[in-house]
């Protein structure tokens, strides 16, 4: 099953429908008063020059209401990680957590999430890693695998079936 | 004898070979034992992006494997490490969440109490083996040389974590290449982001972020640059060319993980530390072997 799939599941159920509605208010409830939108997650956020990612803005947004639009945005998806925005909040706020948040709250609602994502995802669901082993060239563009540099076999779980299924199921919790 | 779960997470043991290789050579030689964790998946990091119930389930997968050996679990990937020391925090916190990830563990025969000690190798290095330890191995200093210090976001930040290191003004890296010889100082791009966990689905602008990154490192004289991350090193070292390409500039920056560093001031034979795979000049370094020379 893809993640496509798993996510299309849970579109039509009324009762996961209303589980992200709780989520939406939950996100409302933890993020704001205390964000006065001065900016300085954004002054030195890593995506904002090069992918235009303004995390003062999401706050903004979360804080109005306007999840849904966010949750559809391509925004969420640029964020680098490196939770700058949260070392520099003066009201230690999470702008980072916050749209990890809302990127749960997109793959959630069966939102097309980026190609990137499913990949890991699937690949995750099919030997537990994220990537598959894969031949790398030296400086002499020699190709080098694992085995011809005396390394253990890439490790896996003894029953990945198992795994997978318990993944499957994880994959349709929510945290909240 | 210190034993530790070597856990790989998925970028070092799919394509970061050079870090594992310098790992499985140098800890032994300070008296660590590692133990692989045949069993072991991927630390869920990268999936909080999708749901972060799966991250919980698969961090705390990997932390009851080590709780079964009854060992503590080294993750050299600052965002293994991350994402593990996030999970571990939140199940402490949590005890509801914890017992729903157990009665999930129970049907591979696991359980998850939260006893496994969490380490990077930066602070293994620095604070459990120490630099004195690492002081007393060195045969070769590396006195000729000045590199840079590439932490990795995820080492440093968020505050609100246990991490490795300070987050405004870590030095630990600074401190372990100045015992082996190695001169080093702060420069304003220090804490700059490499861009890696963009790669997939913002390729050009991860590798702008990259690029400009060793270009600064570059401009400002120093002679390499050392990480510890294996995203970070994937982005400036192998990746490099491609970064010159897309910046427009050209750079030859030698880039090394701190431990082959560590290992060739040691003296250990540098074709067991997978420098052949560091795909930046690093043997324009005269400490380093070319090629042919490690064959
Ligand atoms: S730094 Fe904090 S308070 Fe300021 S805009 Fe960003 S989230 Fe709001
Ligand atoms: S974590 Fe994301 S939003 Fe926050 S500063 Fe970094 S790139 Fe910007």
């Amino acid at each position: 099953m893809s993640l496509i799939d798993l996510t299309s599941m849970a579109e039509p159920d009324e009762e996961e429908q209303e589980k992200i509605e709780e989520t939406l208010e939950g996100l409302k409830e933890d993020i704001p008063d205390l964000c006065y939108q001065c900016g300085k997650c954004t002054s030195g956020c890593e995506a904002f020059i090069l992918l235009e990612l303004e995390p003062h803005s999401i706050m903004g947004k979360s804080k109005a209401g306007f999840i849904d639009e966010l949750v559809n945005s391509d925004e969420i998806w640029t964020c680098m990680q490196c939770f700058k925005c949260q070392e520099r909040c003066p009201q230690d706020l999470s702008p980072v957590r916050v749209i990890f948040a809302l990127k749960n709250l997109a793959v959630a609602a069966g939102k097309e999430i980026p190609s990137g994502y499913q990949k890991m995802l699937q690949s995750v669901l099919g030997n537990g890693l994220i990537q598959q082993p894969k031949e790398v060239l030296n400086r002499a563009n020699e190709t080098r695998k694992r085995e011809d540099l005396d390394l253990p076999p890439v490790p896996e779980p003894e029953d990945m079936d198992k795994v997978q299924q318990i993944l499957m199921k994880a994959t349709q919790e929510k945290l909240r | 004898m210190k034993e530790l779960g070597l856990y790989l997470g998925c970028v070092i043991p799919t394509e970061q070979y050079g870090y594992e290789m310098s790992i499985r050579e140098v800890l032994p030689k300070f008296d660590i034992e590692l133990v692989d964790l045949e069993e072991s998946t991927c630390c869920g990091a990268p999936l909080r992006n999708v749901n972060m119930f799966t991250t919980m389930y698969l961090s705390a997968r990997n932390m009851a494997l080590c709780e079964k050996k009854g060992i503590d679990l080294y993750a050299p990937c600052p965002i293994c490490h991350l994402g593990l020391t996030e999970a571990k925090e939140s199940l402490e916190e949590n005890p509801e969440l914890k017992d729903k990830i157990n009665s999930k563990l129970e049907e591979e025969d696991l359980q998850y109490e939260g006893s496994t000690e969490l380490y990077h190798t930066l602070d293994l290095l620095h604070d459990e083996i120490g630099l004195d330890e690492i002081e007393d191995q060195v045969e070769e200093p590396l006195d000729d040389l000045t590199f840079a210090a590439h932490y990795g976001c995820n080492t440093i930040r968020p505050n609100d974590l246990d991490r490795p290191d300070d987050s405004e003004n870590p030095q630990k890296l600074e401190e372990l290449m100045e015992t082996i010889g190695i001169g080093t100082e702060d420069y304003p791009e220090k804490l700059d982001c490499c861009g890696g966990q963009v790669i997939s689905d913002h390729n050009e602008s991860a590798l702008t972020k990259a690029g400009e990154k060793i270009e600064a490192v570059q401009d400002q004289g120093f002679d390499g640059l050392s990480t510890i991350c294996p995203w970070g090193h994937r982005m400036l070292d192998s990746k490099q060319d491609s970064a010159a390409d897309t910046i427009g500039e050209s750079l030859d920056l030698p880039v090394m993980y701190y431990i082959q560093l560590l290992g060739v001031a040691m003296g250990i034979e540098q074709s067991r530390l997978g420098l052949e795979l560091n795909l930046s000049p690093v043997d324009n370094l005269e400490a380093i072997e070319s090629i042919e020379e490690a064959e």
